[in-house]
């Protein structure tokens, strides 16, 4: 499968050579992937500098001109350092842009704090006008993109080092809308990245021991798609979250919000616990030492069975 | 005593503060010559459509000193004398801070010192894509140039080479209270922008700004404005407590006696 990063170039230059007011701001991030979309749209590619909030802010610039900007560096230096870019120059103003990142979580396993992010969802969902995209497979980017960049909101997409590798139909693949992947009456798995591929591993093998599982799979966190989970919650009344992301403010919070209605539900969550990760090693180092691995979800669900 | 210039518009901006019950007198008095001039004689505009494609652009970075626009855009008739008088009351399109979702011809609504002079440098990048010939000119304070991004868009402006960009540094001397940025020319002209100095109070000196090529491809300007914070009004000028002080009813009297000098 093509990687994220290069899907995330092949995109724009499709876009852009269709629209010309697609414009790209990057922090000195992907520089050479994105020459090729320098060469197809002259005069709309800039590589500014290693300067986050003025790359962000001076985006609001192009937007009030009528321009698609695209702002693109790693994720703390974006959703992080340029916070108030985002909140004050965008969304009070009602302006658009779209925000692609690399480095998500903790994809930058070895280079510590500084250049992880795991805080993004619960920072950017409060801020009114915002999308917020995780989308895991190299199709999902290149639709989910097309199906938004225009739409004059303000439009994050957490693009992972990693794709879950399942195929989807593309008119699976809405914005806004999460997609059922297995059907189950037993548990509820809501995952969103990656680790889709991680909870239909555990589901196989749950399967075998006749815990039957649904596994729903969500690309957007916001806006969530409270009735598909719903849905579901009525029928398990067991919900176990999987996201690369704080405790705090993810989608495992948004999962209680939209299930507050439907008594006797058990929730479960592997997720980023309120310390930093101090560790280094590979991205599935950390995978293990933070539970998101196929044990992980059988012990996880058979808390909640057993 | 230097004549006044602009002394109607000031009590213009006294009375707004005087009702509001708020507002920044002395940081809109440093500004508000430069502005009533870039209205009067540089910026192209149509108060009746005020999003015209041809119009330059004017954004306030040091939005606190909002009450000099208000009152230069009633004069051009982009607001009303009403919506002075009900600045910062419930249901106002008049605030704190310039806002452009409510106020026709705001541009960007600043506030957070160090967001304007980079949403103006956009839009001039913008143009330049574009190539449209349009101007666009943000004020910036001395304070103001505390801030990180300020230098961040100097390196970056320049880099891009965004003749069609200009700022106005109102050097007031606020900074010198707390972190004081000396040499503001001098420094502006080693981040490779076309520097400008004037008396920001001083009509001859304001042909300066008739004078700069705004083309792309060139260097982008600064005019650094020496002025006086309260700038018109004795016990006002320089700094102290009427930096957000509203006068009460004696000192109104005394403010208008002075400003009919």
């Amino acid at each position: 499968m093509k990687e994220m990063r290069q899907e995330f170039a092949d995109t724009l230059i499709e876009v852009g050579k269709v629209d010309n007011n697609l414009v790209v701001l990057v922090g000195d991030i992907s520089h050479f992937r994105l020459l090729p979309f320098s060469a197809a749209c002259p005069g709309r590619y800039y590589n500014v500098g290693i300067c986050e909030p003025t790359i962000v802010n001076m985006a609001a610039g192009l937007s009030m001109l009528g321009f698609y900007p695209v702002v693109h560096t790693i994720a703390p230096f974006i959703v992080e350092r340029s916070y108030e870019q985002i909140k004050l120059d965008f969304c009070y103003q009602k302006l658009g842009v779209n925000i692609i990142t690399v480095g998500s979580a903790f994809d930058y396993s070895t280079l510590g704090c500084t250049h992880h992010c795991y805080t993004d969802f619960a920072l950017l969902k409060p801020l009114p006008d915002t999308q917020i995209f995780f989308p895991a497979s190299p199709m999902e980017l290149n639709i989910l993109f097309k199906q938004t960049y225009n739409n004059k909101m303000v439009s994050y997409f957490r693009v992972p080092k990693c794709s879950h590798d399942y195929i989807f139909k593309p008119n699976q693949l809405v914005a806004g809308k999460g997609i059922k992947i297995k059907d189950g009456k037993d548990v509820t798995i809501i995952v969103t990245g990656p680790h889709l591929k991680t909870a239909l591993n555990a589901a196989e093998y749950l399967q075998k021991e006749g815990c039957d599982i649904e596994v729903l799979y969500m690309h957007t966190i916001k806006p969530f798609d409270a009735e598909l989970v719903i849905n579901s919650l009525h029928k398990t009344k067991k919900a176990l979250v999987i996201e690369e992301h704080s405790c705090y403010g993810g989608i495992g919070d948004e999962v209680i919000r939209v299930a507050g209605c439907i008594s006797g539900v058990k929730y479960s969550f592997i997720s980023i616990s309120g310390d930093f990760i101090r560790d280094y090693g590979s991205y599935e180092d950390l995978c293990e030492t933070l539970g998101f691995t196929v044990n992980g979800i059988i012990c996880k669900v058979k808390g909640m069975v057993n | 005593m230097n004549k006044i210039i602009n002394s109607e518009l000031r009590k213009k901006i006294v009375d707004m503060v005087y009702k509001a019950g708020e507002g920044h007198i002395p940081s809109a008095f440093s500004i508000i010559d430069i502005i009533a001039y870039l209205y009067d004689k540089v910026i192209k505009f149509d108060s009746k459509n005020p999003a015209w494609d041809k119009r330059d652009y004017f954004i306030l970075s040091k939005g606190h000193g909002c009450a000099a626009l208000y009152v230069v855009l009633e004069k051009y008739g982009y607001i009303k004398q009403r919506d002075l008088d009900s600045k910062s009351k419930k249901g106002a399109i008049l605030g704190g801070h310039p806002d452009r979702t409510k106020v026709p011809g705001i541009e960007a609504s600043t506030g957070s010192l160090g967001h304007g002079i980079v949403t103006a440098m956009g839009i001039a990048l913008g143009l330049k894509i574009r190539n449209k010939k349009n101007k666009v000119i943000v004020i910036v304070g001395d304070g103001e140039c505390n801030e990180g991004t300020i230098w961040e868009t100097a390196l970056v402006a320049a880099n891009l080479k965004l003749g069609n960009l200009c700022c106005v540094v109102d050097n007031n001397g606020s900074s010198d209270q707390v972190l004081p940025v000396s040499c503001l020319s001098k420094k502006w002209e080693s981040f490779g922008w076309e520097t400008h100095e004037i008396n920001g109070h001083n009509l001859k000196d304001f042909k300066v700004f008739n004078k700069i090529n705004f083309d792309f491809n060139s260097k982008p300007k600064v005019v650094i404005a020496n002025t006086t914070k309260g700038k018109g009004v004795s016990f006002m000028e320089t700094h102290g407590p009427w930096h957000y002080k509203v006068p009460n009813k004696d000192e109104l009297v005394l403010i208008y006696k002075e400003l009919d000098v």
